[in-house]
């Protein structure tokens, strides 16, 4: 990765914590183990982790705990050298134990690629299963653990209800659990039923985030979703092709947002609760799609893969983020306009390595 | 108006009140009272429960099981209750003895965030054939989400309804409307609430509860009790009559009762002493009143401060023992200065 | 030195693992074969990864081998060692109970170490009883007519699992007829409080006693020299309050604090057990 696509990123952060770390002040002198700490997730919170360290003398450590955790030093060699961090390749599903001083734990290993999840599903839900019971298990022996923050996600809810404009934490619609197209989804299920138990069986301080959608650095353009698609479209000068329904609603939050948030349920969310971690503002494919098109001169065609769709496929996928908002003092830093052209020029900073 | 299940906890927790030493003669004349008045449920036994007599909390003059004979011998039309506190009473010594000895309800009680170690006693309960009701202790020390979940459990064991207990006399109004209406929502069984006065709100606040839903109320009489005492069961019974709740309690034998119970019971009324307010406002279990001013005179060390030093360690029922080593650190920190 | 004693450990929990930790760490034992019902358990991962032989054939295992160890923890459930314990005698392996199945006489080290020598299946009694009973017996030693013994002890709610939990009832007998055992007192009470709060509280057990003439001035060095006695074994085991007379009743308070192996250092509970039972299979190795 080029310096200046890193400094992009370390420049987004510091635009979030800007008049707001106050926020985090609770992690000050902390330990922090992350499993999957070096997925998209991951990453953005060591940034924000790490800018809060050099910036403002936080003193947070990291430890960031996955399969391959040593390929992070390739991958974000800026990251993975530093001091503060430390590495354990270890399989979620496979920790026995945990360092006795770390004080927060962030649950984010899961795979939300939706490929695998169709092609490995067993292997999807054991990692969400097995994974988050081994950690839970780890971190009740932890004499100083202050929280555990289960990263489950948006799409336990199952469709949203397209009268329903936003899908609000105590919505309780689900998936269907016969489908094999819900394997991530009820795992996830699954996992927030686990820390439920060990929240109340064991008096663990347990809070849940549920991502939605994002869109920004990191993001490997090879997954198959429509703002991936999108990018990747205009990157190579497109045209911008959506497949689908283009009155498709969903929503996307900038990952320095995103990592934020995050860090905040982390060090203020009410045990027991879960909070959804997301853009509320809509947004349609095709006006997505036009917002990318025009960062671009000359323009990329948008086109429609398919006119003939079935309304019943229409959906919509929008968070109700008012909890985060009034319990959290949570806002939404990066608008959709800003998120696509600050996406779009790392993109183009990142390649020219 | 839905009908309330009135519950007098006079021969319980008004043990407290009195060092636990009701006499059988007590007991008797009360029973006979509360009887004739029709009160539903006469409750009966040490402040702490079957079982509890002890350094810890207080010995009992007559054991239980005296208790409940003489009780069952001067009650004819109410039910007889019992209260047992799992880690202090066990089935063997305690709640198997008692059902035999002729007690009608059991009320099975844990520290709010524990129900788990009421099962086997739940179930003993219910397989006897009594009616059987799980008590969470100290509620106001977990949010409603929790008190929700410790409350469904209690129902899963059997328990035909759940009784919220503000053990410190905590709560404020809004607490009661908020955390019974969690329970009247979460649960199929029906939803009790047990006052104490510490803050001056054991009546407001039971009628605050009935308003949200709950059916089963605790009343004493003239609100003998631990600490600053429960609610004054004459005064609930007047309250709900002019509110239009029905209880079948008569007015008249039960402002009689009361009379009786402060002449044959009483030492002194109870009311929120100075100590009793400083227990409400640091939610330390109104049974610890009168441990903390024997032992505060004893350390000489103000009673007050052992009581924000309990609150600040987040102490349950049943921790007394803390109670002697806060006032020999404070009188330490005292000598010190 | 001689060689270490074989004990194998069934039961692969967090109690077995934690224990298999403590031998390692011994000098006089070493832990030959762990033995549980599950391969995939943490507690088989922990064993293999400190290269510890493991086997999920249960107590089948050892009936197999008899020869793969001298002594046996038992770290299973009460059932359980009520079905192992007749096996093991007949094998003639020493076993060391860590359940409440009370098979065997009861054992708290820093009182009747020497008497259990010769025993051939020993209990551990209670984590209340390990923190309390010592207490007791030097109440018990010092005034003649002990008229009443009590112990309150508070552990976290964490450390309490489902089966503490529905085993309230079986810790209140068993911990009670340990005290009325060991310190001859006519009446002995237990009362166990569970306390959830964050972070979790250490275990904290207060002895109350009721004699006829408190002797203070013997009763404080014996039970200063007792708790001596009990940190050899128990490294985490302070009293935090000295024998007082308070309400002119005896009282003291000792507070536990778990070394932290596999079990974690919150629970003194569970840690002072096996704290208890390595104590008793050293002295066994040492006698060998």
């Amino acid at each position: 990765m080029s310096q200046t696509a890193i400094e992009k990123i370390r420049g987004d952060v510091e635009e979030v914590l800007k008049d707001s770390a106050q926020l985090l002040a609770p992690l000050k002198g902390e330990k922090i183990l992350i499993t999957g700490g070096t997925g998209f997730v991951g990453t953005w919170l060591v940034e924000t982790l790490a800018a809060l360290n050099d910036q403002l003398g936080y003193g947070v450590k990291i430890q960031l705990l996955a399969k391959h955790a040593s390929q992070l030093k390739a991958r974000a060699p800026h990251l993975a050298g530093r001091k503060d961090v430390s590495l354990v390749d270890k399989d979620v599903k496979d920790i026995i134990e945990i360092d006795g001083d770390i004080t927060y734990v962030i649950h984010a290993a899961a795979n939300p690629d939706n490929r695998l999840h169709a092609s490995d599903p067993l292997r999807v839900m054991g990692v969400v299963s097995k994974g988050t019971e081994s950690a839970l298990a780890a971190a009740s022996r932890l004499s100083g653990l202050k929280k555990f923050m289960n990263i489950s996600s948006g799409l336990i809810y199952g469709p949203q209800p397209l009268a329903l404009e936003a899908l609000p934490e105590t919505y309780s619609g689900g998936p269907d659990c016969a489908s094999i197209m819900s394997v991530y989804a009820e795992s996830k299920r699954f996992a927030e039923t686990l820390c439920a138990v060990h929240r109340n069986q064991y008096k663990m301080p347990v809070v849940t985030a549920r991502p939605f959608a994002f869109i920004g650095p990191y993001q490997l353009l090879d997954k198959p979703w429509a703002v991936n698609n999108f990018i990747n479209d205009a990157l190579r000068g497109g045209p911008i092709n959506i497949l689908g329904d283009e009155k498709t609603v969903r929503s996307y939050m900038y990952p320095s947002d995103m990592a934020f948030w995050l860090l905040r349920i982390l060090a203020a969310g009410e045990s027991g609760r879960a909070y959804n971690v997301g853009s509320p503002c809509g947004v349609t494919l095709k006006e997505l799609a036009d917002k990318i098109a025009s960062n671009f001169t000359p323009q990329p065609e948008v086109t429609l893969a398919s006119k003939s769709f079935k309304p019943q496929h229409r959906s919509r996928f929008v968070p109700d983020v008012k909890e985060a908002e009034t319990a959290l003092g949570l806002k939404i830093k990066v608008g959709i306009d800003e998120a696509v052209k600050k996406t779009l020029l790392w993109h183009k900073a990142a390649d020219k390595v | 108006m839905h009908k309330l299940l009135i519950h007098d906890v006079t021969l319980r927790d008004g043990s407290h009140a009195i060092g636990h030493q009701l006499s059988a003669a007590q007991v008797a004349a009360y029973a006979a009272a509360a009887d004739k008045a029709g009160v539903p449920i006469i409750e009966v036994g040490h402040g702490n429960g079957l079982g509890a007599s002890s350094l810890q909390v207080g010995e009992s003059l007559l054991p239980d099981m005296e208790m409940i004979t003489v009780a069952r011998k001067n009650i004819s039309r109410s039910k007889l209750g019992i209260f047992i506190i799992p880690g202090f009473a066990t089935i063997n010594k305690d709640l198997k003895p008692a059902v035999e000895a002729g007690a009608d309800v059991v009320r099975v009680a844990s520290h709010c965030t524990e129900a788990d170690i009421t099962e086997r006693h739940i179930s003993y309960a219910r397989e006897k054939g009594k009616d059987v009701y799980g008590v969470l202790m100290m509620s106001h020390m977990a949010p409603k989400e929790t008190l929700a979940e410790e409350a469904l459990k209690m129902e899963s064991y059997g328990a035909q309804g759940v009784i919220l207990m503000d053990s410190a006399g905590a709560y404020l109004q809004n607490d009661v409307s908020e955390k019974v209406s969690a329970l009247v929502r979460a649960l199929t069984i029906p939803v009790g609430f047990h006052a104490h006065n510490n803050l001056g709100l054991a009546v407001a606040n039971s009628v605050a509860a009935a308003e949200a839903g709950a059916t089963i109320i605790d009343g004493s009489a003239r609100g003998f009790g631990a600490g600053a005492g429960n609610t004054p069961i004459e005064l609930l019974i007047g309250v709900f009559e002019k509110m239009g709740f029905a209880t079948g309690v008569e007015l008249y034998k039960i402002l009689d009762a009361s009379d009786i119970a402060e002449k044959e019971l009483m030492k002194v009324l109870p009311f929120p002493k100075p100590t009793s307010i400083v227990s409400g406002l640091a939610g330390v279990f109104s049974g610890f009143s009168k441990h903390v001013e024997r032992v505060a005179l004893e350390y000489k060390v103000d009673p007050r401060d052992i009581f924000f030093e309990l609150g600040r360690r987040r102490v349950v029922g049943g921790q007394e023992d803390l109670i002697v080593e806060v006032a020999i650190e404070l009188s330490r920190k005292k000598e010190l200065k | 030195m001689s060689k270490k004693l074989k004990t194998a450990i069934l039961g692969s929990g967090l109690i077995g693992t934690d224990l298999m930790i403590k031998i390692m760490r011994s000098p006089y034992l070493e832990c030959t074969l762990f033995v549980g019902r599950n391969l995939q358990s943490k507690g088989m991962a922990k064993a293999l990864s400190l290269g510890v032989k493991i086997s999920d054939q249960s107590i089948d295992a050892i009936v197999k081998d008899p020869s793969c160890c001298d002594l046996v923890f038992d770290a299973t459930s009460a059932k359980g060692h009520a079905v192992h314990a007749p096996i093991l005698e007949k094998l003639g392996k020493l076993a060391i109970d860590l359940t409440p199945a009370q098979v065997g006489a009861m054992c708290v080290p820093g009182v009747n170490l020497k008497d259990c020598r010769g025993l051939k299946n020993v209990n551990m009694v209670t984590c209340g009883g390990q923190a309390s009973i010592p207490l007791a017996y030097v109440v018990g030693q010092v005034h003649k007519d002990v008229e009443y013994i009590e112990v309150v002890s508070t552990i976290s709610s964490r450390s309490a699992g489902p089966a503490t939990r529905a085993n309230l009832d079986e810790y209140i007998e068993t911990t009670e007829n340990g005290l009325k055992h060991f310190s001859g007192a006519a009446r002995t009470k237990a009362i166990l409080v569970l306390n959830p709060a964050q972070p979790c509280i250490n275990m904290q057990t207060t002895v109350r006693a009721t004699v006829a003439k408190p002797d203070m001035e013997a009763l404080i060095p014996r039970v200063k020299e007792m708790v001596g006695i009990i940190q050899k074994y128990v490294p985490g085991y302070n009293l935090v309050v000295a024998p007082t007379l308070e309400n002119n009743r005896i009282i003291m308070m000792v507070r536990v604090q778990g070394l932290g192996d596999y079990l974690p250092s919150y629970a003194g509970n569970l840690d002072i057990i096996n704290c208890a039972a390595i104590a008793m299979a050293e002295e066994y190795a040492k006698n060998a």
